[in-house]
């Protein structure tokens, strides 16, 4: 039967598709084949990258959850890595508790921190909830860094964690890990996209819209807002977490401001408020310094001092940044939305309505 | 007296960095995150063009200032001007951006090093208990008094002042009746951009400049918050508070704490009194 075209939702069940053209699926199962197979006879190095870029696909899900689908605007990701990196140092380190119950408490720690730093949300909107975000922040890292520097063997090296043993099974060596993480991700997503679909998901967007006339739909603020800020920064705990153990090391000075721009900056470049954005953009932002090192293969030798590739490696993500937001708003998710339209369309040449997305 | 000239010095960084980000705040309802990076980065470029012509002064100011009105207007015309009616956390995250580009700026041009601005250190004043006033740091202080004082008298007294208030009520309606928008709003981002370089002058004059000091912004953040980020007066007070607790924290508590006080004296304001001390309760409901 012939269809009005993909972005004309004409009822509820329709309402609820995530994959509505034919070739989706196809291409679905393909991309799941491809990261089930690929790593066959593919580089350690290779491995690493991608297990970065799952570890950062979780992280990111999280905070597209809140600023995304929510629309709160939120600073303080890098605090939430680093409580459950550092829940994950003091049970492991202190208790010897195993993997299996560090991840859940890592969870537990990250959603009350979360409730906690959601709080000022239901007093401030805007730029004062930013502002409030970067001072939990500072806070956070604050009580992180007389921590370490309390409990380190020394102040610079961090907190050594041993490989997570989940049964018989230890989990070593970036083979493992990427079918670890690589399930683990493929949950996060499922479970996002089941979010964006159902009441909790469609609350938070309505409060991103308009949170007045969100409330007057019945939809509690405070509740939903809270559950932004617990479901996001369990996500992002829970990241933290897993980075702990797969670098087996926890330094606090891994978690600076930067580290929580960098996450913004994967949701900008990947487009706000969509999951699939937001995994392609937490693989280019995670990528980019690694293909800026490569760039810098073709200067000449005489300009390749070790601190300017690290200069243009941070630089490169605030000029994504600026670009993406002046030029490319919707992100990289709008571009893969362009395409797709583009064949639906084929051969004809329609500009795309405004106002309709996925 | 030793006490009174470091917070005085303290007050007049902060107290710049503060008027700054109200400044903008005012004109655009924009927060700079950038602010802190502006103000490291003036001081960097006051430093080196200073050191390009056999350590001229009068070549180090003007390096300084022309690093401004172009950031200024730059930043201004190039980005801020197309995210009118774009959702408010766009132009923030924008700022935050710059922030990250000029602090590689550092790391790329200047390698990161740290640096003190070594012009005009000589003691010029010697106060009781050993203290000293240097030049730069007279210098620093006249100056931010003559900032605040102009900025006073521009706002009150002169056409482009009332066409510069009239912007930050209602840029629409101001347009409407013949306001240069555009100017106003690239003025207003040279002004805080000049405020912020002589204040990354006076405080690489005190200490030094490097990646790290980058985080006065959030100092001037703190100001401008504890004063009421819609309230000039309150960036003057609002400093001199920030300013006197990190004092009395490292002298009486620990030094190590003094990075740590911006963001606790944040953390009670947003819990106490969000709107700061002179600022306007409506204000936190403009998103």
């Amino acid at each position: 039967m012939a269809r009005a075209g993909y972005n004309l939702r004409t009822n509820y069940l329709e309402s609820n598709e995530v994959l509505r053209r034919p070739y989706q699926r196809l291409l679905v199962a393909l991309i799941l084949l491809a990261a089930v197979v690929l790593p066959m006879g593919s580089s350690n190095f290779f491995l690493h990258l991608m297990n970065l870029c799952f570890l950062a696909g979780i992280g990111a899900l999280g905070l597209t959850i809140l600023t995304g689908f929510c629309g709160q605007i939120s600073l303080g990701h890098a605090a939430f890595l680093a409580v459950g990196a550092f829940t994950t140092v003091i049970l492991t380190v202190h208790v010897g508790a195993p993997f299996l119950l560090v991840v859940p408490a890592a969870a537990i720690a990250g959603a009350m921190l979360g409730f906690l730093v959601g709080l000022p949300s239901l007093r401030f909107r805007g730029v004062y909830l930013a502002i409030s975000t970067l001072a939990m922040h500072y806070a956070i890292i604050f009580l992180a860094t007389s921590y370490q520097a309390k409990f380190a063997a020394s102040a610079s090296a961090g907190i050594t964690i041993a490989d997570p043993v989940i049964g018989p099974f230890v989990l070593r060596g970036d083979f493992a890990w990427y079918y670890f993480l690589l399930a683990f991700l493929a949950a996060v997503t499922i479970m996002c996209v089941n979010l964006s679909r159902t009441r909790p998901g469609r609350a938070w967007m309505a409060i991103r819209d308009r949170d007045i006339a969100a409330e007057a739909l019945g939809i509690n603020l405070a509740r939903y807002k809270l559950l932004a800020f617990m479901t996001s920064s369990t996500l992002a705990s829970i990241s933290g977490s897993l980075l702990a153990y797969y670098s087996n090391v926890v330094t606090v000075e891994k978690y600076t401001l930067d580290l929580a721009i960098i996450y913004v900056a994967m949701i900008i470049v990947g487009g706000m408020g969509s999951v699939l954005g937001c995994l392609l953009g937490a693989i280019f932002i995670t990528l980019l310094p690694y293909g800026i090192d490569n760039l810098f293969a073709y200067v000449p030798r005489n300009w390749r001092f070790g601190s300017t590739i690290f200069g243009v490696q941070v630089g490169a993500v605030g000029v994504c940044i600026i670009l993406f937001l002046l030029f490319e708003p919707k992100g990289l998710a709008e571009i893969w939305h362009r395409i797709e339209t583009y064949f639906d369309r084929w051969p004809f040449r329609y500009r795309p309505l405004d106002g309709i997305r996925r | 007296m030793e006490f009174a000239a470091t917070v005085i010095i303290l007050t007049c960084t902060y107290a710049l960095l503060a008027a700054g980000i109200v400044i903008l705040y005012k004109a655009g309802r924009v927060v700079n995150f950038a602010h802190g990076e502006l103000a490291i980065v003036g001081g960097y470029v006051f430093y080196s063009s200073g050191l390009m012509i056999n350590d001229s002064l009068w070549v180090a100011i003007l390096g300084a200032i022309a690093f401004s009105v172009i950031m200024g207007i730059f930043i201004y015309m190039v980005m801020m001007r197309r995210l009118v009616g774009e959702p408010f956390y766009v132009a923030i995250l924008v700022t935050v951006g710059i922030a990250i580009v000029l602090k590689s700026a550092i790391i790329v041009i200047w390698r990161a090093e740290r640096v003190t601005i070594d012009v005009g250190v000589a003691p010029a004043i010697r106060l009781a208990g050993g203290a000293t006033l240097s030049y730069m740091d007279i210098a620093g202080v006249l100056l931010t008094f003559a900032f605040f004082t102009g900025l006073y008298l521009f706002f009150r007294y002169t056409r482009l002042g009332v066409q510069f208030r009239g912007t930050a009520e209602n840029p629409l309606l101001a347009s409407q009746r013949g306001v240069n928008v555009n100017f106003v709003l690239s003025l207003a981002w040279i002004i805080a951009t000049l405020a912020a370089s002589l204040s990354g002058v006076l405080f690489g004059g005190r200490a030094f400049l490097s990646t790290e000091s980058v985080t006065i912004g959030l100092a001037g953040l703190t100001a401008a918050l504890v004063g009421g980020l819609d309230s000039l007066r309150g960036a003057v007070a609002g400093a001199l508070i920030v300013a006197f607790a990190q004092y009395l924290t490292v002298r009486l508590i620990d030094p190590i704490l003094s990075e740590a006080v911006p963001f606790m004296i944040l953390l009670l304001v947003m819990i106490v009194r969000p709107w700061g001390l002179f600022g306007t309760m409506e204000e936190l409901d403009r998103v």
